[in-house]
């Protein structure tokens, strides 16, 4: 990102509601093309952010720089009117205007910038084309499927050639089988154009799947921003552990270095592990460690290698999910379909160091 | 919102003038209350509660109130018990068209509904009398001049909100509660008592007191059929004290004042056990209950269904049109002569065809400058982030809690006492309107305000449309339907509007339903009955068109 202007940068912004703080003291930069999640709970400010950026709330404090254009200074009191900031939008609930054909609908960013008739035909034709709805260019919009409104939604969204698209959880009334379908669309759609997008949600499994770089929220605050790789497999904190992906918390203390840079790590139930030495020298009472990390295996190993009982077997369909009795208590494992073990088997569990994440 | 900048003296500007008209009024009907010198005099020589303690003075008045009150409550309640039931939760024929007809008694108001009575069940006269003594009774079936007369119009013609308020919590309430109760093997009789009954209970008691309230201020049905026998409720012995000579405004003051506090108490009770009994019945889904199937006895619930529409809308429609097309409303139903020169003399005397034209053009006038000007206020206090929307929004709704004849004689007194001359125009007739009607407008425009989602006006924005291009693409289109409607609900209302006006008229500014009243007083019963019907028709053209709206936006009826 060094070198390059980011196409949306936020500086320590603050969005208040009367005394309640809805983003506390935020930054994060975007670069052009980049696609950026904002991951979080309801109500961690995500969708505020948002928002913000878009003009559609009004900040307390900090600043919003589009395009190298500040759009929003808290203390130049600079705020530039949503219309004025050429962004563009989907949102949540598709916000299709039901007194207007889908034609319509798609065609109002650029009807409203004046443009000539004949441009605004063929670049309608040509998103409408992109969402696969160009045979619905005549219908009404009010009786589409919930699905046809989305792609709709999107078409309007990018008929303008805006140079920041945002999504406010577009997916999140589709069910699931059509959110698994969008999500690849959208991604494409996204490459393809090249557009620079800030994507609200609060599906973990979302967030991973289409994004450069995700930011995780909690309470207004950031928890962390890093690639899908880095937030799955190297999260910075208990929440970040906890709020993406499917963990294992092992409670315990570290008790001195284990072999190759390692540390270890003491367990309730006096097990013993080796775990990942944290970079920045921090230790914690705390490990985390993902369900499908963890192999099953009939004979014992020897790393990490502790023996267990399968307590309870769950068939997931995708995965088998196990809850393993253990020295610790129980732990929850995922194995592939493929690898079964009937309940009250006796099992050896092992596990990477480099994947016990000590928080 | 940044368009605050052109447009931030509107709000200020609507709230002042609104508050003028709500409270200019009140504060005058309170001062007048206290003032025990002089009536005639403001600002009053003398302070006192006088006024109030008269009012326990000759307490035969309340109690006549409240005995009228509570008749009709009873009987309102129980009508609109059962055709809420039988409308809602069983499968008669043509249930639909029934509900859509229900509505057709407001509209025909109380004070056409009493005179209708009156023709049908007059003492001697009664059509229905007759018809009894033809048949060899030597007295009448019924005097409808006469408490129970009063109680039974009441409930016929103002009990319809007890209708929609029960069949509203019926409506609301998730079949599968009661669903779940059968299969869990109670039979149907144990799941209507242990179940359906205590989920509807809150919503009866709820709609009980409501009405009970609206009884209380109710004015109508008492002055047509209770002036002729000297049987005064508060609200006709309010309009007495006026008369009176010297006019006694400081005693009428009092008791409107005393029956305003009446109604916001009972109606603050209402509201309250609604909130609290509304456990049962929320789930916000768009579901029907599921209909029982009651065999044979559906016949008998059709026409229970069915003459509740008679005896409200139908008889008394068809009495008036007899009536209205007689020489002589009095004589022999076999000696009957018939005349246009009824509808003839309406069009042409002096005093009546203008009554017409002035209610009309108050209807269209009133209704063109209400629409907007509680559009942007509402609006403002549903959409805006402007600090004051709350203040703005009881502000407007206070006219609701105060019996229009209470009003009336607000502005009467508020007016005569200033020295712009238009008391006794048009203009203060058209002031008055506009304040009673503004939570009307306010409560109908709300509605669509609320139903259109806040991201439609957004997402145009951030398409890059300035807020004037919003308005005029997706706002006030997808508005519109809901502000029609609010036209031609307060065109109806003012076009049948009783209460103030009855205050507020003069002899160069009279409208409809006081000529009425009027015509009836000077026991003119055919030339009346024409009247009414043309009054009437007028009104149903009106809800035949809101009807249409109505349908044309998702299917809800108003």
């Amino acid at each position: 990102m060094s070198g390059v202007q980011p196409r949306i940068e936020v500086k320590d912004l603050v969005v208040r509601y009367g005394d309640a703080v809805a983003v506390d003291h935020i930054d994060f930069a975007i670069a052009p093309g980049e696609l950026v999640t904002l991951l979080g709970p309801s109500g961690c400010g995500k969708t505020t952010t948002l928002r913000s950026i878009a003009g559609l709330e009004t900040p307390y404090s900090g600043t919003i720089t589009l395009n190298g254009q500040t759009v929003f200074s808290g203390s130049e009191r600079r705020n530039i009117p949503a219309e004025k900031r050429g962004v563009s939008m989907v949102f949540q609930s598709y916000a299709i205007w039901p007194h207007m054909t889908v034609f319509e609908n798609v065609a109002y960013g650029l009807r409203v910038r004046k443009a000539p008739k004949a441009e605004i035909d063929t670049a309608v034709a040509r998103v409408l084309n992109m969402v696969q709805m160009q045979s619905y260019a005549d219908r009404p919009s009010s009786n589409l499927s919930g699905g046809q409104q989305q792609r709709v939604a999107v078409a309007r969204a990018i008929a303008f050639a805006p140079n920041v698209l945002l999504f406010d959880e577009p997916l999140s009334n589709l069910d699931a089988k059509l959110r698994a379908e969008m999500r690849v669309e959208l991604r494409e759609l996204q490459r393809s154009l090249d557009i620079t997008s800030l994507y609200v949600t609060h599906d973990q499994e979302e967030a991973l799947a289409i994004s450069d770089r995700v930011i995780v929220m909690s309470k207004g605050k950031i928890e962390q921003i890093g690639s899908p790789e880095e937030i799955y497999n190297r999260p910075r904190s208990l929440f970040v552990a906890d709020f993406v992906g499917a963990a294992n918390m092992i409670q315990g203390q570290v008790i001195g270095p284990g072999p190759n840079g390692t540390l270890l790590f003491e367990g309730q139930g006096g097990i013993r592990l080796e775990v990942e030495a944290p970079p920045d020298g921090r230790g914690g009472t705390t490990v985390a460690l993902r369900t499908s990390y963890i192999h099953l295996t009939p004979m014992p190993e020897t790393h990490n290698a502790v023996a267990g009982t399968i307590h309870r077997r769950m068939f997931h369909g995708d995965f088998i999910q196990y809850v393993v009795d253990w020295p610790a208590g129980q732990l929850i494992v995922r194995r592939p379909p493929t690898e079964h073990y009937a309940e009250g088997s006796a099992v050896t569990l092992s596990f990477l160091p480099e994947h016990c994440v000590l928080l | 919102m940044r368009h605050t900048g052109s447009s931030a003296w509107i709000a200020p500007l609507l709230l002042l003038v609104c508050g003028v008209l709500v409270l200019y009024p009140l504060v005058y009907l309170v001062t007048e209350s206290l003032n025990i010198g002089d009536a005639q005099t403001f600002p009053p020589e003398e302070y006192g509660f006088g006024n109030y303690a008269e009012l326990f003075e000759e307490p035969k008045v309340i109690l006549n109130t409240l005995f009228v009150a509570c008749l009709a409550t009873v009987m309102a309640v129980l009508f609109g018990f059962i055709q809420a039931w039988i409308l809602t939760r069983t499968a008669i024929p043509g249930r639909e068209r029934l509900e859509r007809l229900m509505q057709l008694p407001y509209y025909m108001t109380p004070l056409i509904g009493a005179l209708s009575w009156g023709v049908l069940l007059g003492p001697k006269t009664g059509l229905i009398n007759q018809a009894w003594r033809s048949l060899g009774f030597s007295s009448d079936a019924f005097n409808v001049y006469s408490p129970w007369g009063i109680a039974w119009v009441m409930a016929l013609f103002e009990g319809t909100v007890a209708f929609v308020m029960i069949s509203a919590s019926m409506k609301s309430m998730d079949p599968s509660l009661e669903e779940s109760s059968r299969v869990l093997g109670a039979g149907k009789m144990r799941t209507a008592l242990k179940v359906t009954l205590p989920l509807v209970a809150p919503g009866v008691l709820s709609a009980t007191i409501f009405v009970f309230a609206e009884m209380l201020g109710s004015f109508a049905a008492a002055f047509v059929l209770g002036i002729p026998g000297r049987f005064f409720v508060v609200t006709t012995a309010i309009w007495e004290a006026t008369l009176s000579f010297p006019p006694d405004y400081g005693h009428a003051a009092a008791m409107g004042l005393s029956l305003s506090g009446a109604m916001v108490i009972t109606l603050g009770i209402s509201k309250f056990i609604m909130r609290k009994g509304s456990y049962a019945t929320i789930s916000g889904k768009g579901f029907r209950p599921r209909a029982m199937e009651v065999g044979a006895l559906r016949w008998l619930l059709l026409a229970i269904a069915w003459g509740y529409i008679i005896v409200a809308v139908i008889l008394p429609l068809m009495a008036l049109t007899l009536t209205s097309f007689e020489r002589f409303a009095t004589v022999i139903v076999h000696q009957m002569q018939f005349t246009f020169a009824n509808y003839e003399t309406a069009l042409a005397m002096g005093s009546l065809a203008p009554a017409f034209a002035n209610s009309l053009l108050l209807g269209i006038v009133v209704s063109s400058i209400g629409v907007p000007t509680i559009g942007v206020l509402a609006w403002i206090i549903y959409r805006s982030r402007m600090p004051g929307r709350g203040a703005m929004e009881f502000l407007i709704m206070v006219p609701q809690a105060v019996p229009r004849l209470v009003f009336g004689l607000g502005l009467l007194w508020a007016w005569i006492n200033i020295p712009i001359p238009i008391y006794g125009t048009l203009w203060l007739l058209g002031i008055a309107y506009f304040t009673v009607f503004m939570p009307l407008g306010l409560r109908t425009i709300a509605g669509v305000v609320l139903q259109v989602d806040k991201s439609l006006e957004e997402c145009a924005r951030v398409c890059g449309a300035s807020w004037t291009y919003q308005m005029r693409t997706v706002t006030l289109p997808l508005l519109r339907p809901g502000l029609i409607a609010a036209w031609l609900l307060i065109f109806i209302a003012s076009v049948r509007e009783l209460g103030a006006s009855v205050f507020l008229m003069g002899p160069n500014s009279k409208v409809i339903a006081p000529a009425i009243v009027n015509s009836w007083l000077s026991s003119s019963s055919e030339l009346s009955a024409a009247m009414a019907l043309m009054q009437t028709v007028m009104v149903f053209i009106a809800v035949a068109i809101l009807f249409r709206v109505a349908r044309r936006v998702g299917g809800t009826t108003v």
